[in-house]
């Protein structure tokens, strides 16, 4: 999972992605690497929880409905395991309110819904960090 | 003799039905595998490009184009990726991806296939329709919520709900209480929620349907969508609807979008000769609507023999300033009202 | 009298029984077969609709008509798992829904951990008394956040059906689900469930999900991770009976309009209509079934257009015995409350008024479900008595056998060609070799015991022995997936 670093300086960010959709995950991967952060994209909540607890990134975005481990599940686990820092952005579905409340809830920092514009997805993964400096 | 023959040939048919469904079983799951794995194959080469459109990064059309040139097989699983990629993403990248459907020809197949035998076809017809966003076809996609399958009839209500055109809202209501074939409420409330505000008459003309349904889900999306027009209806609604889920749901619609005058309309229907969750619905509208007016009747309700009625009063009544505390004094002690302060208090502490 | 002559009048006993049951027990084999052959033509239909419903999914997110749903939680003595519990309950995905956890007088920990995990605070609340409760509730707690919808209520000890009430009442959403602090939910098991009451909001008053034994599994913070077949046979011919249930029995009745049974399942309930028929019956041994049956009869009896349907979709999972002493107390209690229900409404067998539940449903579990281990208990006495008194040869015995289970083992393969299809929640091959093997296991021992002990249940009952209240009643579910 290597990425072109932006900035020859500084090692890339390193971003977590977790979608059980493989179209989502590899786009998402795809816009994101092409903006020069390292992402590492894993297909369940499981995987994201271990690929969390192995090496904390700096950034993730979870997607809401996953079998087993929702995003929900798997940020609550982060915020309760003293991760309360990490920028996390939910990818939730079409018009539901309430996983974004929920969300906000267990401490969620934004949200994106689908059908999303993944121009979008990266203006919000740059703001995000821009506020998390 | 005839009957152990009988038996015999019972066993056999049982044992090779037995074995017949074994087989069924293992090929089911292997043929899921090798398509799986064919389509995989099939699709691979084209899936950089499609991801590359997809992600919004074809800035100079070459992927689009490597996608257009797909042919046979590969083609029908491509575009069968792209109408899924299709419900994810939207934005220039989605007007690129119809763009690949157009030339593919798939959209005019797609109008073929709502007439096909098929109800997996016409379903998924009506689909890709949909989320082409293929304006042109409404009028068939309104004839297809007619359609003798309850799949193709939910895929035309989601279509018509994306093109958005409020030409289709007075048909999908109507298809709610079409007998036999009726169309879900809850995939109509969708397809309706994502129309215009010219669907605001059709509302108001679905309040006096006679199906419960088309009543319910009229009443409903005038409150979610605020539109006062079909206020006269709601009020109607709620004062002698025969159903009780359609006279709760204008209680709560009314509630959002009410004027000074519905007050006396909510109140009248607090009287404990009506059913207990319209009550409640009735208390709850009362202080969403938070008209002052309300005061006297609330406050006649803490006491109420319904602790929770009582409670929703008092929350009600917290929330309409001076007047509504005032009411309050005298019932301090009452459980309800300590209630409804604590809890009004707790939210007030975590917002 | 010689020991010759003894068993010489045994062998014409049972060859005059045998004459005698022939002809009874010819029909009764003709009927049953007959209907577990239209309960493989429907599994065939719901196969066909799901491949159909599949192919053309659209998710549904529980916009718009959605209702709010309250999640019921009766809980006794369970310290151990009930935080982790609640907390998956609050993150279930849905609009709105709102967890009530009922302490029925836990003597452990279990009121602390939920006081200390969520930061309860009491509050002088009055519940409502919409269904009749007789045990004294102690207080009402909420978390002080002020936000995560959880209601705590404390109460005395007075067992699971009253703890349930008490819920209902401090439930604030129109719609309730009673679920064991034990079981575990899917993540949009909810949406799964409540579609029914979405799509039909006027008329539909109840439905049910699937459950399924989650023994063996992966389970990570009250969630299935990973779906693993059990480790020992026990469980395992369990998982089969589970899956020709929910597949072939509920489904079938679902589709023919004769729902009679949903408990054993996940249930949902609209919370009026619960309150209108006065709760669940704290008296009953098959509470579950005995709420839907009065809702039933209720609706009927008023004439009323409503509707009771059943959601195939796998939403909830469940520890299953794993020992026979608990699956003997399991199965002695269902038949029990299954005797109890049937003979409590049997004025509603055939007529007119109740429609395919009097004609069709009622008659159908009298026959195949209460009288069925009677008769099997019969037929293993009878045949290898037969056998040993020459009466029948062998090979008449082996094939009698043969076809009558080969039946059995037919129905269920056609449950696993559903499952397979539709929902394929095993991806292993090992698990397919492992459940047709349980098939055909049942068949030896298993059935034979529990058809012993279903007759166990139904005995002490009509022996009117009363039944003891307390931990008994808080294990495992309260009905028959048969």
């Amino acid at each position: 999972m290597s990425a072109p670093a932006g900035d020859p300086d500084a090692s890339p960010v390193r971003v977590l992605v977790a979608d059980d959709d493989a179209d989502i995950r590899d786009l998402v991967e795809f816009k994101l690497t092409q903006a020069g952060y390292a992402v590492e994209a894993v297909p369940d909540g499981v995987s994201a929880w271990e690929a969390f607890e192995a090496n904390p990134p700096q950034l993730a975005v979870l997607d809401v409905m996953m079998p087993g481990l929702s995003g929900i599940d798997v940020l609550r686990k982060i915020r309760e395991s003293g991760h309360p820092s990490v920028p996390v952005l939910l990818l939730s579905a079409k018009s539901r309110d309430s996983d974004v409340d929920t969300g906000f809830a267990v401490g969620a920092d934004d949200y994106v819904i689908k059908p999303f514009s993944p121009r979008e997805l990266l203006h919000r993964v740059n703001g995000m960090l821009a506020r998390a400096r | 003799m005839v009957g152990a023959a009988l038996l015999v040939g019972a066993t056999v048919v049982i044992l090779g039905a037995c074995l017949l469904l074994v087989i069924l079983v293992v090929a089911v799951r292997a043929r899921r595998h090798s398509r799986n794995q064919r389509d995989e194959m099939l699709l691979s080469p084209l899936r950089p490009p499609l991801i590359t459109v997809a992600s919004g990064e074809d800035d100079d059309g070459a992927a689009t184009e490597e996608l257009t040139w797909a042919t046979g097989v590969s083609r029908t699983v491509l575009d069968r990726n792209i109408v899924e990629m299709l419900t994810k993403i939207r934005g220039v990248p989605a007007d690129q991806l119809v763009r690949v459907l157009e030339v593919h020809g798939a959209v005019d197949a797609a109008v073929a296939d709502l007439t096909s035998r098929s109800t997996v076809r016409r379903a998924r017809a009506a689909q890709l329709l949909g989320l082409a966003k293929a304006e042109h076809t409404v009028p068939l996609l309104v004839t297809a919520l007619g359609d003798e399958a309850m799949e193709v009839r939910n895929s035309a209500a989601y279509a018509l709900g994306l093109i958005g055109d409020p030409v289709a809202a007075g048909p999908v209501l109507a298809a709610i209480g079409a007998p036999e074939r009726g169309l879900p409420a809850a995939t109509a409330a969708e397809a309706l929620q994502s129309m215009g505000v010219g669907i605001s008459e059709v509302l108001r003309d679905g309040m006096g349907d006679p199906n419960a349904r088309t009543r319910m889900v009229a009443a409903h999306l005038s409150g979610e969508r605020s539109f006062t027009r079909g206020l006269p209806e709601l009020r109607r609604l709620l004062d002698d609807d025969p159903d009780v889920t359609v006279r709760e749901t204008s209680a709560t619609a009314i509630g959002r979008l009410g004027r000074g005058e519905d007050v006396a309309i909510l109140v009248r229907h607090t009287v404990d000769s009506e059913p207990l969750a319209l009550r409640r619905a009735c208390v709850i509208a009362l202080g969403e609507l938070g008209d002052p007016a309300a005061v006297p009747a609330l406050a006649t309700l803490l006491a109420d023999a319904d602790p929770r009625l009582a409670e929703l009063a008092a929350s009600a009544l917290l929330t309409m300033g001076p007047d509504g505390s005032s009411a309050l004094l005298g019932h301090e002690d009452d459980a309800a009202v300590r209630s409804a302060r604590l809890m009004a208090s707790l939210q007030r502490a975590s917002a | 009298m010689s020991w010759d002559g003894l068993i010489e009048g045994l062998r014409s006993f049972v060859v005059w029984v045998m004459d005698v049951s022939s002809v009874p027990i010819i029909i009764y084999f003709l009927l049953i077969n007959t209907s577990l052959l239209v309960l493989i033509g429907l599994a065939y239909l719901e196969f066909r609709a799901q491949q159909r419903r599949r192919a053309t999914a659209l998710t549904w997110q529980g916009a718009g008509l959605a209702p709010g749903v309250s999640l019921l939680v009766p809980a006794y003595n369970e310290e151990a798992g009930i935080v982790t519990a609640v907390k998956s309950f609050l993150t279930l995905r849905y609009p709105r829904h709102e967890v009530v956890v009922v302490d029925d007088g836990s003597s452990d920990q279990t009121f602390a951990r939920l006081e200390e995990a969520f930061d309860l605070v009491q509050v002088p609340r009055e519940l409502p008394h919409e269904v009749p409760v007789r045990a004294r509730v102690l207080g009402i707690w909420v978390p002080r956040d002020g936000r995560t919808r959880l209601v705590v209520v404390r109460k005395e000890n007075s067992g699971r059906s009253e703890a349930i009430n008490v819920a209902i009442n401090a439930a604030s959403e129109p719609l309730v689900a009673m679920i064991d602090g034990d079981s575990i939910l899917e993540p949009d098991g909810l949406l799964h469930v409540t579609r029914p009451f979405a799509d039909d909001p006027t008329r539909m008053v109840a439905t049910g999900g699937a459950i399924r034994p989650v023994n063996g599994s992966r389970v990570v913070s009250g969630r299935i991770v990973r779906v693993e077949m059990p480790q020992t046979w026990i469980p395992r011919i369990q998982l089969v009976e589970y899956l020709r249930a929910f597949l072939l029995g509920r489904t079938g009745w679902s589709r023919v309009g004769g729902l009679i049974l949903i408990s054993g399942a996940f249930g949902l309930f609209r919370r009026d209509v619960v309150v209108e028929v006065g709760g669940l019956d704290p008296d009953s041994i098959g509470e579950d079934f005995e709420l839907v049956m009065r809702i039933h009869k209720r609706m009927r009896d008023e004439g009323r257009d409503y509707k009771v349907e059943f959601v195939p979709e796998p939403v909830s999972w469940t520890e299953v015995p794993v020992t026979a002493t608990v699956l003997r107390n399991q199965r002695r209690r269902w038949h029990r409350g299954l005797w109890e229900t049937l003979w409590a409404y049997r004025s509603m067998l055939f007529r007119p008024k109740y429609g395919r539940i009097g004609f069709l449903a009622l008659p159908y579990y009298w026959l195949f479900e209460l009288i069925a281990p009677l008769l099997e208990f019969f037929g293993i006495l009878i045949v290898p008595l037969a056998l040993l008194l020459g009466v029948v040869n062998v090979p008449f015995a082996i094939l009698f056998l043969v076809l009558a289970y080969g039946y059995a083992v037919l129905v269920t393969l056609s449950a696993m060609v559903v499952d397979e299809w539709a929902f394929h929640k095993h991806d292993r091959w090992r698990a397919i070799w492992q459940t047709i093997a349980a098939s055909v296991l049942e068949n030896i021992g298993y059935r034979q015991a529990t058809v012993w002990w279903r007759l166990e249940g139904w005995w002490s009952s009509l022996r009117g022995k009363k039944h003891v209240w307390g931990v008994m009643t808080r294990t495992g579910f309260d009905e028959d997936p048969a």
